[in-house]
């Protein structure tokens, strides 16, 4: 669960996310994300679905989704690539958008676009038990399962790999299984449990 | 304005990277990191969350694995669900966020739900238990396994339910317990005749004697399990090894999902529906 | 007798003779000495009418009993458990979250329309909870479980709280509940910003909240 104070700012929150607060708070739908026209028709045509709310107000705001566990990203200038799925709350700063992920997005089911968080101050992000932070540099490239990627920041590089060999007796259906191949420096947060994907299956 | 994590929530996030990651322990409670220098390891699917390095995976069917299966691999039924990892690096396993835990085995035996074992080292050898929907590990070496909330630990005796069930370590094997309390009572005859009243849901446990150690964890209902551990008859009813007998009964309501055997005379779902 | 916590998942109990305990059927993990469990028609407590008051009420979370000399371990469905021990005063609770309470406590349903009138009523159909609720009220341990973790928080009188009424597990002390509304009724429809009822609770006790929107 996720607690946060508010003196009369405001945040972005995951719609209907609120379960609790005390003191005075307005909660307002906003439309697209709250990113303009421009962002809601972006998002029609992506499909990455975000229904923000904006919460503004004074007192503790307690926010949490289907008892996920909640991770909190510091942004400094960096953004942070998240499923929108997976993001919870975000400081009111904060630019959210969207982008084009590559194939990854095909292999993790949740399409080929993913959101972006841009700007300096606090995300926080959901994950089915508490995330791991991975460093990726030159020397130490990273390869993930897609069922249990869900952010990553800094600057990386994603190709697909695969291989991975099931060369069972009568290739009793196991196949090819995928992983993500991180390449370059940054940090990316992994979820101790795998969606289901049509890649992954290690 | 202030993001706070509440009790239970997070903390500073650590940032983990090939030096900093633990050897063959813990990263959280969750997932658990695994060192392999030219080593082997057994590997359910699925439950490798990322990895560094230079590791292969294998289904356990590459005639390579041959020597290695005949001394550790004795699950034809599993053969499919499991792969064998190796070369350089560390990976991180997990489980459907649960707990999970390495145990040690010196020369040894632990019994555990097939659906629980995530990991083991070939220096053990993995059997199938007479148990239905268990798998046997004897020897000496590590292996990972899951459970929905933390493992407790229970010395006999003590009659388990058995979805609550996670393994045990050099019991005699379980046998089954029926409270005949309840069959027997006089409300109990009146229930097994018109069906009224329902069941405790605790009419039938796993009862465990003599010397060794239980292990129990907090749940009774089980994540959707794949289609893995299950022999044959009994693969029906979730959970519950063995169950699933006495297939006259075409479906099993959500009694029999709830792991109770249907009793002679229950009217199943209908009493649920009701209420009663 | 209190609930030892075992860990977040799973509490365990001391039964000792004479002592009844009551807990949702199935709840049982595991017991070790001479335990009982019987299904429990009327939860116990009320007799025949109790039992067609809970029916009407809607409240019909299966109960059984656990008599005997030994101990058991209580748990559910992986759901955390929390604790509530009760000293005097009486706590509101869905029943299909009790886990397991002492048979000393009175039990009871409350029609929840009583309170706050129209508003009552529709926080029944909100929560889903129906419009009545169970209470439990004397001296004694109660184990509610819940869906994700839970946090208590106080209410005191200057200090209403808020809660989503899907994320609401349970409150004791004196409170008094209404339904609320953020938002205008422009913003509901279309399910709105999704905060569209929320429950305040005013007065003097705690609130526990969940932290999920999901009911167990």
């Amino acid at each position: 669960m996720l607690a946060v104070d508010l003196t009369g700012d405001a945040v972005k929150a995951k719609n209907g996310s609120m379960v609790a607060y005390d003191g005075q708070m307005a909660f307002k739908k906003m439309t697209g994300g709250g990113e303009g026209l421009r962002g809601m028709v972006t998002r029609r045509l992506t499909g990455e679905q975000m229904t923000v709310m904006e919460v503004q107000g004074h007192g503790t705001c307690f926010f949490a989704d289907r008892a996920s566990e909640i991770n909190l990203v510091n942004l400094r200038g960096e953004k942070l690539y998240v499923e929108s799925s997976n993001l919870l709350c975000t400081d009111a700063g904060l630019r959210t958008g969207t982008t084009f992920t590559g194939l990854r997005g095909g292999a993790t089911g949740n399409g080929l676009f993913t959101t972006t968080v841009e700007g300096s101050g606090q995300a926080a992000i959901m994950s089915d038990g508490p995330a791991v932070v991975l460093r990726v540099s030159s020397q130490y490239p990273l390869s993930v399962d897609p069922g249990a990627y869900i952010a990553h920041t800094g600057n990386l590089q994603q190709s697909f790999q695969s291989g991975i060999n099931f060369r069972t007796l009568i290739g009793e259906g196991s196949g090819e299984a995928f992983q993500i191949r991180f390449e370059g420096e940054g940090l990316v947060y992994v979820q101790p449990s795998e969606r289901n994907t049509i890649g992954g299956d290690i | 304005m202030n993001f706070g994590p509440v009790t239970g929530g997070p903390g500073a996030p650590t940032v983990f990277d090939p030096h900093s990651l633990p050897s063959d322990d813990n990263v959280n409670a969750y997932t658990f990191c695994v060192e392999l220098k030219g080593s082997q390891w057994f590997l359910q699917k699925g439950k490798m969350i990322a990895y560094y390095g230079r590791i292969d995976f294998n289904g356990v069917g590459n005639g390579r694995f041959d020597r290695l299966l005949r001394t550790s691999f004795h699950s034809p039924m599993h053969a499919a669900d499991w792969v064998v990892a190796e070369g350089q690096g560390k990976m991180l396993l997990a489980d459907r966020a649960f707990d999970v835990n390495s145990y040690d085995l010196d020369d040894g035996n632990l019994t555990i739900r097939s659906g629980n074992l995530l990991a083991y080292q070939p220096s053990l050898a993995l059997k199938q238990s007479i148990v239905p929907g268990f798998l046997t590990l004897i020897g000496t070496g590590k292996f990972v396994a899951a459970s929905n909330g933390p493992v407790v630990f229970m010395e006999p005796p003590l009659r388990v339910d058995p979805q609550a069930l996670v393994g045990w370590a050099d019991c005699p094997s379980p046998c089954h317990h029926y409270d005949h309390g309840y069959m027997s009572g006089v409300i109990g005859g009146l229930r097994s005749l018109t069906g009224i009243g329902g069941s405790s849901g605790e009419e039938h446990q796993f009862e465990f004697v003599g010397a060794g150690t239980v292990l129990l964890q907090s749940s009774e209902m089980l994540m959707a399990e794949q289609a893995i551990g299950t022999v044959g008859a009994g693969a029906e009813a979730a959970g519950v090894p063995g169950a699933g007998y006495g297939g006259g009964h075409g479906q099993q309501g959500p009694l029999g999902q709830l792991g109770v055997p249907r009793m002679p005379g229950q009217l199943g779902d209908i009493q649920r529906r009701l209420g009663l | 007798m209190p609930f030892r916590e075992l860990n977040s998942k799973m509490v365990e109990a001391q039964v000792i003779p004479g002592q009844k305990m009551f807990s949702q059927r199935g709840a049982m993990l595991a017991y070790r000495g001479e335990v009982s469990f019987t299904p429990s028609l009327t939860g116990g407590q009320g007799g025949v009418m109790g039992m067609i008051g809970r029916r009407v009420a809607n409240e019909q979370t299966p109960l059984m009993s656990v008599e005997g000399s030994g101990t058991v371990m209580f748990g559910h469905g992986g759901h955390h458990i929390q604790v509530i021990n009760l000293t005097g005063e009486t706590l509101y609770v869905e029943a299909d979250r009790l886990l397991a309470f002492d048979g000393t406590l009175q039990q009871g349903t409350m029609f929840m329309g009583s309170q706050g009138g129209v508003m009552g009523m529709v926080r029944g159909q909100v929560t889903g909870q129906g419009l009545f609720t169970t209470t439990l009220k004397g001296h004694g341990s109660v184990a509610v479980m819940a869906h994700g973790g839970v946090i208590e928080l106080p209410i005191t009188p200057n200090r209403p709280i808020h809660v989503d009424p899907q994320a609401y597990v349970a409150h004791h002390g004196d409170v008094r509940n209404k339904l609320s509304t953020a938002l205008g009724w422009r913003d509901m429809v279309g399910r709105g910003s999704g905060e569209a009822f929320q429950l305040e609770l005013s007065g003097q006790g705690a609130v526990y909240v969940q932290a999920s929107e999901e009911k167990l």
